[in-house]
């Protein structure tokens, strides 16, 4: 198993040392004019580091989420954290407010993402414990609230703000800023190394509430713990770039099929998958149709979904 | 440097001085405080030397444009030659479309940008976003933002820009050229209290609201524009609107797409025999006009004087 992970790890380092040099423009490491290495360390650096820690954030989520709601559908955006993050920032976006400076929309986007958190939390909160059930019914509820308020705040606003928050609803990593790296890397550090500490406890909830009690895992206070990671790391990865579909719901599911179901591998290996597809997909985005940028969100649907699909016709995901 | 800290001595001595005066002033009644101001002036003068003096000293030779409108302005002010790089949409005039591409409007390359080492990048308040110019600075780039979104500020707003570039007198005479031509149509008032709809997209039926360059020429022309409901720029319109508010006259913008003329006609066609028994229909008052007024730049002029011309 651990070359496997080697493996991994080291594809990984090659795709973002790619990411950093390719591109539209090549840049070689070796000979780099002033101008090069500006373009290097104040745009593409905080960019790759951006979309790994997006990536990493929103594979590592999928890969808990599943577990913690047994649910094999179950991503970080099902819980309506990103619709409520949209919803905040998309309000920024729109009202031009600039309270913070360059770092606005990501603390607009956190806020919201925290807010919306709290109230699934609430909502899915019954007895003394979260139930996964009500959890993911109240994260879809809430998900289609906020979309629609989205929608509706969108289609009577003109200004052109509008297709900024547009861009930035598919997730547009183009204006990725060293300003929000260390606190994005703080929450993300921390839901992921708590997850990765607890994953043992989630490979029993994944057995159910009973065989996990007898196991000597409280399922209700591993919930919450884990609940509480993927609300932050989710938070997080939305306000540092907007919404990236589909790595959250397909690397966990692609790393199982690699690594098997053992969470304690599995939460890491989905963090450095998510981390280097993002890489990838964003590398495309702004490649192919060079200088006009496409949103890396697309990028990753567009890839995503059709190898999804072949996944589950070649192997069934969901016996797992 | 040296200039500088002159100035700041030279203030803050006279300016205790000054303070000293107010005090008097208040008993004696009002010798001093005459000094005072004389003071202050000199001292704003001597600061506005100084910075006209720095500024002048960068007049930008490498200028970027992020919008349509302003590479136009750029070209008809004569600036065509140090324009190095222009958005994809960039295509008029003609030699626009030879300069160098960095990407489109809402989502400008960064990088494109910074490789092409302009002194200045301007940008539009009407498509340009905020954080870009963030970036920019961050990056030690300088910015210009065009904030004119209506005719009536575009002649103010070419001279602010005039002064920002250092090339006032293209400029001012560009503004004063739109002045006249403005002057001349409002004078003419072809349009006195006609019903006007201009319709930007058939279907769905978009048409120009409030705010916009159309807005403001029907307005100059004497006409209503009936387009102009609700909060939007750029409103969706119901065809029930149309026959309620019975235009006089009915626009429709050839500019959003290729070959305007004969496939706005073709996209046309539904709308125009549904809506057959509007009066502008019924006699034969559709007129398909160009896209001078949907960028507020010099082409707005031609804009209006299509239209001028249809309402004779």
């Amino acid at each position: 198993m651990n070359w496997k992970i080697f493996l991994i790890t080291v594809t990984a380092i090659i795709i973002i040392t790619v990411a950093l040099f390719a591109g539209p423009r090549l840049i070689n490491p070796f000979v780099m004019n002033d101008t090069e290495k500006e373009i290097l360390l104040s745009i593409r650096l905080p960019r790759v580091i951006v979309s790994i820690l997006m990536g990493a954030a929103l594979g590592a989520s999928g890969a808990v989420l599943q577990g913690i709601l047994r649910n094999p559908l179950a991503d970080p955006y099902i819980l309506g954290i990103s619709s409520g993050a949209s919803l905040t920032a998309a309000m920024g976006i729109i009202s031009g407010i600039t309270l913070f400076g360059i770092v606005t929309i990501p603390v607009f986007a956190f806020a919201g993402a925290l807010c919306t958190g709290v109230f699934v939390g609430a909502m899915g909160w019954k007895r003394g414990g979260f139930w996964p059930d009500r959890l993911l019914l109240a994260g879809v509820g809430l998900g289609f609230l906020f979309s629609s308020i989205l929608m509706l705040i969108m289609s009577i606003s003109s200004t052109e703000g509008l297709r900024r928050a547009m861009l930035w609803i598919f997730g547009d990593l183009s204006l990725a800023d060293w300003s929000v790296i260390p606190y994005g890397s703080l929450f993300i550090a921390a839901g992921l190394s708590i997850s990765m500490l607890r994953a043992k406890s989630l490979n029993a909830l994944i057995l159910g509430d009973e065989l996990s009690h007898s196991l000597g895992f409280s399922p209700r206070k591993e919930r919450f713990i884990l609940f509480l990671c993927v609300s932050l790391m989710t938070a997080a990865s939305v306000s540092l770039g907007g919404m990236i579909g589909f790595i959250g719901l397909l690397i966990p599911h692609m790393a199982r099929f690699v690594t098997g179901s053992d969470n304690r591998i599995l939460i890491p290996v989905s963090a450095i998958g998510g981390g280097a597809i993002l890489c990838i997909a964003d590398l495309i985005g702004k490649s192919v149709l060079s200088p006009t940028e496409l949103p890396a969100g697309i990028i990753t649907a567009i890839i995503g979904a059709p190898y999804f699909l072949y996944l589950l016709r070649r192997k069934d995901v969901l016996s797992n | 440097m040296k200039a500088g800290v002159f100035i700041l001595d030279f203030y803050g001595k006279k300016e205790q001085d000054s303070k000293g005066a107010g005090y008097i002033n208040s008993m004696h009644g009002g010798r001093y405080p005459m000094k005072r101001s004389i003071i202050q002036v000199l001292v704003c003068f001597i600061f506005i030397l100084l910075i006209a003096d720095t500024a002048s000293a960068k007049s930008p030779e490498r200028i970027i444009s992020l919008a349509p409108s302003i590479t136009e302005i750029l070209f008809a002010a004569g600036l065509g030659d140090k324009i190095v790089g222009v958005t994809t949409f960039c295509d008029h005039p003609e030699e626009a479309k030879q300069k160098p591409k960095i990407g489109g409007m809402s989502n400008p390359s960064l990088e494109e940008v910074v490789l092409l080492k302009p002194d200045i990048v301007i940008m539009t308040t009407d498509g340009n976003p905020k954080e870009f110019e963030q970036k920019l600075h961050s990056l030690g780039i300088r910015t210009y933002v065009f904030e004119s979104l209506t005719i009536p500020e575009l002649p103010q707003g070419l001279k602010k820009m005039g002064e920002a570039l250092e090339e006032d007198e293209r400029f001012n005479s560009l503004a004063t050229k739109i002045d006249e031509t403005l002057n001349a149509v409002r004078s003419q008032g072809s349009a006195s209290g006609k019903k006007i709809l201009f319709i930007v997209w058939p279907e769905p039926l978009i048409v120009a609201g409030r705010q916009t360059a159309v807005d403001d020429a029907i307005g100059l022309l004497g006409g209503i524009n009936i387009g102009a409901i609700g909060q939007g720029r750029y409103p969706k319109y119901s065809i029930e609107e149309i026959f309620h508010r019975s235009p006089d006259i009915i626009f429709i913008g050839k500019g959003m797409v290729e070959e305007g003329d004969k496939n706005m006609r073709e996209l046309s066609k539904g709308l125009l025999e549904r809506i057959a028994h509007v009066s502008a229909v019924k006699k034969g008052k559709v007129f398909f006009v160009g896209d001078g007024l949907y960028r507020l730049g010099p082409r707005v002029v031609d804009g209006i004087q299509e239209l001028a011309g249809y309402l004779k």
